[in-house]
């Protein structure tokens, strides 16, 4: 009787502790987890010859999290975002049509932006730090690394503000910009992604 | 009929240079009356730039037919002749399709009157060129 409870409490024992386990073995120790407020956004700058546009995603609208770990030399930053591109506003009904149809909604009805790592662990004060970090971008079914400059601080209410910019060209995901008039009236291929991160720490 | 392909051609090749060199200097140094042109009824893809620019070439072979089979009711000098040809192509044809293009689609009057300035300075120089060529 003895030797069956015993049995019993192993046959418990080892299925729950495997569901506990890998998930302790993840968080890293000094690893510190940032919640992306859903008030963070992302803005896209580009140019035709003929005039200038911004679209904008104003409100992400979740709340994913970034770990950010150190691990030897390298400090990781983990997480993602997900960008629906339906919520891309150029102020201009027209411009917003293309830029969807550029970025082949129907097919790809998300953007996603992953983070790799930082330069250096960020100190967050209420000071600018710049520091850079490595991510991915998957727009159209192609993904793509690029370094990425970041400003990040954190204010009065603990809130971190990670600012980043980088310059893409529609051609890096084997986009075709839009063109008009057999080409005469043309988007140049460079486009200007600025994105603001409101986070905040959690144990 | 070599008579109407000639001057056929010879008119596309010189619209070909007048129409899209005066487009591209048009963008050039008037770009705002352009941004109407960012618009979904343009097409954007490029999937259809090599029928645009064979445009000239449609036209000229058109109006080469048109001007063989009635030449002879325009009188005067070459530029008098291609002057009335392309005001007579214009109140024909063009008008009564831009007139229904404003009616039916959303573009604004300024864009209607360029389109039919365009095809009636594309007609008169048409015309003056089958004056020469094709007296």
């Amino acid at each position: 009787m003895r030797y069956k409870n015993i049995l019993w409490i192993y046959l418990l024992f080892v299925p729950l502790t495997s569901f506990v386990l890998p998930a302790q073995l993840n968080r890293q120790p000094g690893a510190k987890r940032w919640v992306i407020n859903e008030n963070s956004s992302l803005c896209v700058n580009g140019t035709t010859n003929i005039n200038k546009f911004a679209c904008e995603i104003l409100a992400y609208g979740k709340t994913d999290t970034l770990t950010v770990s150190k691990s030897n030399k390298e400090i990781g930053l983990s997480g993602s975002m997900g960008l629906d591109v339906k919520n891309f506003d150029c102020h201009n009904s027209i411009m917003t049509h293309d830029l969807r149809k550029t970025l082949k909604e129907p097919q790809y009805p998300m953007l996603h932006i992953r983070f790799l790592s930082l330069s250096k662990m960020p100190e967050l004060s209420s000071r600018p730090e710049l520091i850079t970090g490595m991510v991915e971008i998957e727009i159209a079914g192609v993904s793509k690394r690029f370094e990425v400059n970041y400003q990040i601080t954190r204010d009065d209410q603990k809130l971190i503000h990670l600012l980043g910019a980088r310059d893409i060209n529609f051609s890096d995901f084997n986009l075709i910009p839009p063109r008009k008039l057999g080409g005469m009236i043309r988007t140049n291929d460079k486009l200007s992604v600025d994105f603001r991160l409101n986070m905040k720490t959690i144990d | 009929m070599k008579k109407i392909l000639i001057s056929g051609l010879i008119a596309s090749c010189i619209l070909f240079v007048v129409s899209y060199g005066g487009l591209f200097l048009a963008i050039r140094f008037f770009p705002r009356l352009f941004i109407e042109y960012n618009g979904p009824l343009f097409n954007s893809d490029g999937s259809r730039d090599t029928l645009f620019y064979m445009h000239p070439f449609i036209i000229s072979f058109a109006l080469s037919w048109f001007w063989d089979r009635f030449k002879g009711l325009f009188k005067g000098v070459s530029i008098l002749r291609g002057l009335e040809f392309g005001f007579v192509y214009s109140i024909i044809a063009l008008l009564p399709v831009m007139w229904i293009s404003f009616s039916a689609l959303d573009i604004t009057l300024p864009i209607v009157i360029s389109w039919f300035l365009y095809g009636l300075v594309q007609a008169i120089i048409a015309g003056v060129v089958f004056a020469k060529v094709n007296p």
